[in-house]
Formats: structure tokens, sequence, C-alpha cells
């Protein structure tokens, strides 16, 4: 374990002392924010106010509390995964250099190498989740705060959770990949595509059917429910208090994707939790299978 | 004299490329080894397969008695290797490098200061630990390079051209650490290099071409195999030099005349004594060898 702790703290070092890979994984999420207040701001609000029975109307700061909530849950659904996978840019980058040949050359398991990764790209997505996380708590702090003690410690243990999948699912993509050119090719896709799949820039309930339950065979799309669920429950509560009708509430839930179904039986939050771990203990086992497939087979890069 | 590498029968093919063909050699304990051959030559390749990095398609190798396969910690433990460009981190420090390196080797606290030190001492880097890798200059990076690879005190040291893009002096100074810890530790080297010179001091030199081996030999049976000798003659007339009946070329200081070997040379000084008044004789140098023997000029002696 030692080894490994060794290897964790060489591969962090590198993440921040390479102020570029560091700054660019910043930078995803705050320019993701700018973008959906700037564009997808209007939008929500529309959507929202559209959706309420004749009579109803929203109380500003709630509207933007509720708009707000699902900003956030939106960025942080996208920023776990996408940053996950510019800070996992060490491990090619290792290949590139040579220094994965310098540590395959000494006497260390695969399994090892793989958790010192691993590790290091989840505890470094962590840490610029957090910073995200903290810049959009400020902007709710803004434009309207509901979020009781519990909610944020909830938020926080489901960006946990959003970090530990994206880094299995970015280290798995991105293990047989030998070129920055070709991590650069995947982070594009990525970016341009998870924000769809896992229902951050459209909510899953806007899609059709079919799509609708093909998109709930992917465990991103609980992970973006479970943020969903945090960070709206205190404005669901303002709203109840505030006396809007229970089916009001309900349908605003469904259309934020806080209610999932599964061809047509509803996901509790336990269930989501349940598939996220579950997607998360099968990406990280993949991965450390593929690194010991892969050294038996030892077709690895020439000295 | 014990064997610490044997390689019998080695194949190595990519597709249709056949790397290596067949190749069988041995390195005797302390003894300073020289592989030598063009790029592609299947240097690189059984370097890989030595160092566990690469599996053979047939024959067998032994590391100190110990098949790589069956024994990779054992066999690992006993070589330090040597890349051809330098595989450290360069953002980071000298000091963090190496560490990470130890770890690798189950080296950590005390026990890594007390090597360091002593690497420190022998290498002449203690001035350098806290400076980034990627700030140091050639010579300084090649010196914490061979510090990397003698962490672990292995028995073996894999050099693959350890002083190219060196200038003269610091390849000098190289070179010089390199015996130091030959006679010191009475450490064996392994060698590839594109300088002559430096396989001329080996004790015993393979020449490997299009994955065969071509020659192999001391550099003293190699040289008196494929290349004569050379009289150089001084303070003679042109005339004098064509009744030796032997072939010759004008140097700028007198007349450089091909004889098959030293014995030759003997008879020819007897035979014309008053020629011979002020004379060298010399052996041919590794490059006529290598010429000679693959009909190839290595390059890189002097570049």
């Amino acid at each position: 374990m030692k080894t490994v702790g060794a290897l964790i703290k060489r591969n962090v070092k590198i993440f921040f002392k390479d102020k570029g890979t560091f700054f660019t994984s910043l930078a995803t999420p705050i320019i993701l924010l700018v973008l959906y207040v700037t564009f997808l701001y209007n939008v929500y609000e529309d959507s929202f106010t559209a959706s309420l029975p004749e009579g109803v109307a929203f109380d500003p700061e709630l509207l933007d509390g509720l708009v707000g909530g699902l900003l956030l849950s939106s960025l942080l659904a996208v920023s776990t995964v996408t940053v996950s996978f510019c800070a996992n840019l060490c491990m090619v980058a290792d290949k590139v250099s040579g220094a994965r040949a310098d540590f395959t050359v000494a006497p260390i398991k695969p399994h090892t190498l793989a958790l010192g990764y691993y590790i290091a790209t989840a505890i470094n997505g962590l840490i610029v989740s957090a910073v995200a996380t903290l810049l959009g708590f400020a902007y709710l702090a803004f434009t309207g705060w509901y979020l009781s003690i519990l909610d944020v410690l909830a938020l926080f243990s489901d960006i946990f959770l959003m970090v530990l999948f994206g880094t299995a699912l970015s280290s798995l993509v991105c293990y047989p990949l030998t070129t920055q050119g070709q991590v650069s090719a995947v982070g594009t896709v990525v970016s341009a595509g998870y924000g769809f799949i896992c229902g951050a820039y459209m909510p899953i309930s806007q899609f059709s059917t079919g799509l609708k339950n093909t998109l709930m065979f992917l465990p991103g799309t609980y992970g973006t429910s479970l943020l969903r669920n945090h960070a709206l429950r205190g404005v669901y509560a303002e709203m109840s208090k505030q006396g809007f009708p229970a089916e009001a509430v309900d349908a605003i839930k469904s259309t934020a994707d806080c209610d999932l179904e599964f061809f047509g039986h509803s996901v509790e939050i336990w269930q989501m939790y349940l598939v996220l771990v579950g997607a998360i203990v099968l990406l990280v086992g993949g991965y450390i299978l593929l690194h010991t497939l892969r050294r038996k087979g030892k077709n690895v890069k020439k000295v | 004299m014990e064997k610490v590498i044997e390689i019998k029968n080695l194949y190595k093919s990519y597709g249709e490329i056949k790397a290596v063909q067949d190749i069988s050699f041995q390195v005797k304990k302390g003894e300073l080894f020289a592989f030598l051959g063009l790029n592609g030559a299947g240097k690189s390749t059984t370097i890989s397969i030595i160092c566990g990095q690469l599996k053979k398609d047939g024959g067998s190798v032994s590391i100190g008695g110990k098949d790589p396969d069956e024994y990779p910690e054992a066999t690992k433990r006993a070589l330090g290797v040597v890349f051809q460009s330098s595989v450290l981190d360069k953002p980071l420090s000298v000091y963090d490098n190496l560490k990470t390196r130890a770890a690798l080797y189950g080296i950590m606290g005390e026990a890594f200061e007390k090597r360091l030190q002593e690497l420190a001492k022998i290498l002449d880097f203690e001035a350098l630990l806290r400076r980034p890798v990627g700030k140091l200059s050639g010579g300084q990076r090649r010196r914490i390079d061979i510090a990397r690879a003698l962490l672990h005190k292995p028995e073996i040291l894999i050099l693959d051209e350890p002083t190219t893009g060196l200038d003269p002096q610091t390849r000098k100074q190289v070179w010089s650490v390199i015996e130091n810890l030959r006679k010191k530790e009475g450490m064996t080297v392994f060698l590839t290099t594109h300088y002559m010179e430096e396989a001329a001091e080996a004790d015993y030199v393979v020449i490997l071409d299009n994955g065969k081996i071509a020659a192999e030999g001391t550099p003293l049976q190699l040289k008196n195999a494929y290349t004569g000798d050379f009289i150089t003659l001084y303070g003679v007339t042109e005339a004098e030099v064509q009744t030796l009946g032997a072939a010759y070329e004008k140097t700028a200081d007198g007349y450089k005349i091909s004889v098959p070997d030293t014995h030759a040379a003997t008879a020819l000084i007897l035979q014309h004594p008053s020629v011979f008044k002020d004379y060298e004789i010399v052996k041919g140098k590794m490059d006529d060898v290598f010429l000679a023997v693959t009909g190839k000029a290595l390059k890189g002696g002097n570049e």
C-alpha cells in the first residue's frame, strides 16, 4: 500500500505542477456555468413557468432558486465526469514520456500501478469538482439559496460518487490510448456528448420513450438525478410551503428528472446510489483486470 | 566466471517483421558487455525481453539463473535500467523523482534517505536534489537517470545508449562514473551504444544485424578477425614507401600502410629496417570491425 501511496502522491503532484492541465480542468466547469447562465437560464425559466397551472405563479426568488439548482446539478453532472477525463491525462502522458516503462521495469504489481492512477485521478477530480461546487454555491447564494446542511452534504456525497464513476469510466476508456492526440479526441467527444446522454443538457423526461428507456441503462443518468434531487429538494419544500399544489410540484420534479422511471417502475434514491456504486465497482474491476491481463501479455512499449 | 545473463535461441517478431532471430549469448558477472547494431537491429527488443517488458516468441532468457517470466520480481530486482532518453518526471524535483522510484522497490523512509546520500555522493548531485529534472543539463539529467537505476543496488546495470546526444566532456564524465561503479561495486554493465570508442572498452561485444548476431568476441578478437593492422610511417618519401609493396595512403604527416595483422607488420619491418625509422603500429578500430561485419557504417560516433 505504501507503493500505491507514493504513486498517488507523484501523480497528484504532476497534475498540480502542470498548470496547463489543472487550469484546463478547472476552466471546464467555469465555462459550463457561464454558458448555462447565458444560454439556458431563460429556457428553463420559461419552461417551468409554463408548466404551472393557471393562476399559480412563482415567487421570482424561488424561480431563480429552482433554475439555479437545475443549472448547478447539470453543471456538476457533466463536470465531475469531464474533469476526470482531463485529470486522467497523466496515465497516457506516462506512456508517451516512457515513465510507464520505468515503472514496469520495477517489481510492482499491475494493480498497484492501476490503483495509483485511479486514486490520484479521483483526488484531482474531487479537488477541481469541489472548487466548481463552491463556485456554484456562490452563484446560488446570489440568485436563490434553498439548500440545508444535509442537502449540501448529500450533494458532496453525490459529487464524490460521480467523480469515482467518472474516473473509473475515463480510466477504462483512456487505458488503450497511447498519444495525447487520442486523449484530446476522446476528451472532445466526451465533453460534447456526455451532457446529453446523462440528461444534464436536456432533461431525459423531454426525450422519446425509446431513447428514455435506453438512457436508463446508463449509470450517469442516475448520478444526474441524485444531484438534481439534492440540489432541488429545498426548492420543492419551499414550493409546498408556499402553497403550490402537490401535482404542480410533482410535475416539476418529473420534468427535472428528479423522479426517474425504469420501464414504468419508479426508481428510489437508494436504488440510484446502488446503480452508481455498482457501476463504479464494475468499471474499476474491469480497469484493474485490463492492467493485469496486459502485463501478462507484456506487449507493452519497447524499452 | 559466473553467467548473470544467458540468452538461448531467442526469437521475437512483430507481425511479418522478424526483430530477433535465434540469438544466443551470455553476459558474465562483472563484465562490460557491449551490444552493437544499427537502429532496428533488434537491440531494444532484446533488452525489452530481458527487462520483462516484452513477451518472447521463442527461446529462453535467464537472469541470475532465473527466468523473468517465472520470477519477474527477482529478475526485475537484479536489473537497473538507464533508458535511451530520460524518463524521469520533468516537472518534479530530483528528490521527488528518486523518492517515487525508490518506493517501487519498497525503499522508503530512512532506507531511502541513506541510499540517496550514497548515490548523491558517488554521482555528485547533492546540489541538484531540489531542482526540477526538466531544468537540468543533459549531463546532470543522465547522472540522475543512473542514480534512479542504481537505487535498489542492482547486480546488472543496463545502459541503452547512455551517452547519445551528450557533449564529449559530459560523455567522459558519465563514463568515469560507470567505470567507478564497476570497479567499486563489481557491477555488470550491459551497454548498447553508437560510440565505437565506448564499445572498444568492453570486455565482450556482440554485433547485431537484422535481428541476428553478425559477430561476437572481445574487441581484440573482433579486430584480429575482421580488420588488419595499420603502420603509420613518418619521415620517408613516397618512393621509399612504394618499395614496401603494400597498400598505402598518404596522411597529413606521413603514410598509412595496411597489413593483414601484427605478424605481417613485424615481417615487413624486419625486411625493410632502413625505411622504418619513425613509425607506429595500430590495430583496426571497432568502426572498421562494424563496417566489415555488417557492411554498414555505424552513425553517431562523431555526431
